[in-house]
């Protein structure tokens, strides 16, 4: 956000600048405009008064960058929040929010109405162990326990049920025990473990089990070993986090297990939550709380272009890295896939070439007579009829005659699916011209990097004064950006009145660009520094408000429902 | 303590209990070809009772990995069973035997499929109920499931012809 205030205030300053600067720079404007309509100049005069205001703008949304630890936070405030309601221990508190994925209001429902039920079915038994093994041994009533026996039950006791002053449960293991799953025979109570549910096994087992399902499956509510048992294994056995456990009998997972684990707490957290979203950028782990764009209806209006702290600007509502601003997520979404397909592939093919009748190999045919041999199948046909050539040579021929009726259905055809191709090659070119603009920002940038050494070198500017490329640059990069989008959202829109005006704010912003463009390419003269410096800083203005006044259009669009679709996107947004 | 010695000894447990207690109803026995390699198992299965199957031994070879309880072991009917669960090589498909993660169907749940708390009884007790109920959901034998579902009668009389075939009668 603050990257965004400093960018506005620039744009700001600049121009505030121009005011003052120079008459010149006007007078290049209204060479620029001459061509444009009217309504240009009423979409213009807005952009001013959008301007001077300093509240956000109407293409952009209200957001919040949070870290890990921030979301850890309001976490555990959510299960502090439930602990007290419920009457239940923090540990439960967390896992019965993470069965009801979260939602605390039905949770609280479902609660209120019949905690033991809800308790069950989450696998949190704070009653009674109902099962027992063939090898466990019958409480000895009132017959001291063994020693052994005695600690081990108490450190699995206190993974939940702290807060009990019951008698000590009965022991886990009888002597002689052996695990059901490696066989071996730990030594009670040390190598053994049980859940609430008193299904022992020994703790090396446990520790491959927990492990895999945390690093390998990605589970947060892991369930007891025994197959068709629901208990969950609590958060304080997996972190080793037990209060006053003894160290004995419980699991010891490595310190990369556990993180993982939490990560996995987090990422079930923000995923359950849908104003809230993690940064796309690999290797980046901070969350963005976005609540305007939180739902799918308002998805239909608004493009939700957020930015993390560490600088990577994504979509909230499709997640999509960069900015897609005009379009929304569903046609953006639409348009990619479609670049994606092979179908554009299919239907060249359709459009240029025709199978052998034969063989059905695929023939392009690049000049020559309509004597066709398929180079495969050696087979000879006419390329106009698709016959048998034999035929063309003896007094059946009738090419002629086919042609007449068939032959015009199949031109008309044909052009028709060659238009729609011309159509969208249109599109898609411009659309990816803009795209290898921007990919060659890096570029670019070192570029002007050099430049700007040099002119600090031949002329009398000094290193703020020559700022102003870099700003040109980031301008540049920034409506190439826009302008990506504009013709991928210009594919799908209907032909129409606002059609109309939309593409004149998009002609005039490339005009724009590709004037500023040129300028920086423009070699560095010591006599001429002072006017290109002038001229690129009047255009990279003028670029700003260009881009403004497309952004704000588009949205303003959205908000009043004015644009019309070629295609149907219901069924894409959900 | 290596992977291998601990399947080396589940194995040999499981075989000492399946000796000792025998299956249910004796629908089944287990146990390593030779004694020398715990890691290969025969099982012969009684085709259960009204079924087409009733009145047939099926032998199996049971394959299990070094890893073993972690993974699943593998089982074959040698020769192949006609069964909509059986590919034709005689591979069995049931989600029992499937770890979890690792799941060619896509709609199996995790808590239906393979843990190490499993074991040789619990699979083939599996078996034998595939047997008399096969589930056409997640077919194997994509031809037998169409004779299943369109044509049980001669399902049926392909079935039983084959266990004549193999009793050699």
């Amino acid at each position: 956000m603050s990257d965004y205030m400093s960018e506005e205030s620039d744009g700001e300053y600049y121009y505030d600048d121009d005011e003052v600067m120079g008459s010149d720079r006007a007078e290049d404007e209204d060479t620029e405009e001459s061509e444009g309509e009217e309504a240009d100049y009423g979409s213009m005069e807005m952009s001013v008064t959008a301007l001077s205001k300093p509240k956000k703008k109407v293409y952009e949304v209200d957001y919040e960058c949070l870290a890990t630890s921030d979301i850890d936070k309001s976490m555990a405030k959510e299960a502090e929040l439930l602990c007290s309601m419920l009457g239940v221990d923090i540990s439960t508190s967390y896992q019965l929010l993470r069965f009801m994925n979260w939602n605390k209001e039905k949770l609280i429902d479902k609660f209120m109405e019949d905690p033991d039920a809800v308790k069950e079915k989450a696998g949190i038994a704070d009653t009674p162990p109902k099962f027992t093994l063939p090898s466990v041994a019958p409480p000895p009533a009132p017959a001291p326990a063994p020693v052994a026996s005695s600690s081990s039950s108490n450190s699995r006791r206190t993974t939940r049920s702290s807060n009990k002053t019951a008698a000590p449960p009965p022991p886990v293991v009888d002597e002689g025990w052996s695990c059901p799953i490696c066989c071996c025979e730990p030594e009670p109570p040390t190598g053994v473990m049980a859940l609430e549910c008193n299904h022992a096994f020994c703790t090396d087992c446990w520790q491959t089990y927990l492990t895999g399902k945390i690093r390998e499956e990605g589970e947060h509510s892991i369930r007891c070993m025994e197959s068709g048992c629901n208990d969950l294994v609590s958060d304080t056995v997996i972190l080793g986090t037990v209060p006053d456990a003894p160290k004995e009998g419980s699991v010891v997972l490595d310190d990369e297990t556990k993180d993982k684990f939490k990560e996995l707490l987090v990422r079930f957290f923000v995923q359950c939550n849908s104003a809230l979203r993690f940064c796309p950028a690999p290797g980046c782990d901070y969350t963005v709380q976005c609540a305007a764009a939180s739902t799918k209806s308002s998805l239909e209006t608004t493009v939700p272009t957020v930015r993390c702290t560490n600088g990577h600007s994504f979509c909230f509502g499709c997640g999509e890295e960069g900015d897609h601003r005009p379009l929304i997520c569903t046609i953006a979404k639409l348009w990619l896939k479609k670049c994606q397909d092979d179908s554009e592939t299919a239907n060249w093919i359709k459009t240029n070439t025709k199978e052998c009748p034969k063989c059905h190999s695929t023939i392009e045919k690049n000049g020559g007579c309509n004597h066709m041999t398929c180079k495969k199948c050696k087979n000879e046909f006419c390329w106009v009829c698709m016959g048998p050539w034999s035929e063309h040579g003896n007094a059946w021929y009738s090419c002629n005659r086919y042609e007449e009726k068939e032959g015009v259905d199949a031109r008309d055809a044909q052009s028709k699916s060659r238009a729609s191709l011309e159509r969208y090659l249109h599109y898609y070119n411009r659309w990816a011209n803009h795209e290898q603009s921007a990919r060659l920002s890096l570029d670019l940038y070192a570029k002007t990097e050099k430049k700007m050494q040099e002119m600090q070198e031949t002329s009398e500017l000094t290193w703020i004064q020559v700022q102003f490329a870099k700003k040109a640059v980031d301008e540049v990069i920034k409506c190439r950006m826009t302008l990506k989008w504009t013709y991928a959202m210009g594919y799908y829109l209907e032909k129409s009145n606002q059609k109309e005006l939309f593409e004149d704010n998009q002609r005039d912003l490339e005009k724009a660009v590709e004037a500023l463009s040129e300028l920086l390419e423009r070699p560095i003269e010591p006599e001429t520094v002072a006017s290109l410096r002038q001229q690129i800083t009047d255009k990279t203005v003028y670029v700003l408000k260009r881009n403004e006044v497309m952004l704000e259009d588009t949205a303003n669009g959205f908000l009043e429902g004015r644009w019309a679709w070629n295609t149907s996107i219901s069924p894409f947004i959900e | 303590m290596s992977s291998r010695a601990t399947a080396l000894r589940r194995l040999m447990t499981e075989y000492k209990q399946l000796t000792a207690n025998g299956a249910p109803d004796n629908m089944f026995t287990a146990g390593p070809i030779s004694e020398d390699n715990f890691f290969e198992w025969e099982a012969l299965i009684m085709g259960p009772k009204d079924t087409p199957y009733e009145g047939g031994v099926f032998a199996a070879k049971l394959t299990f990995p070094s890893d073993y309880p972690l993974s699943p072991f593998k089982m074959k009917f040698d020769p192949p069973l006609f069964h909509p669960n059986i590919y034709k090589d005689g591979n069995v498909c049931i989600s029992i035997l499937h770890a979890p993660g690792d799941d060619p169907t896509g709609y199996e749940l995790s808590s239906e499929r393979w843990s190490p708390v499993q074991s040789v009884e619990k699979v083939l007790l599996s078996v034998v109920s595939m047997l008399a109920e096969p589930n056409l959901e997640s077919g194997a034998n994509i031809d037998c499931c169409k004779v299943y579902r369109e044509n049980r009668p001669e399902f049926e009389r392909i079935v039983r012809q084959q266990i004549r075939d193999m009793l050699g009668v």
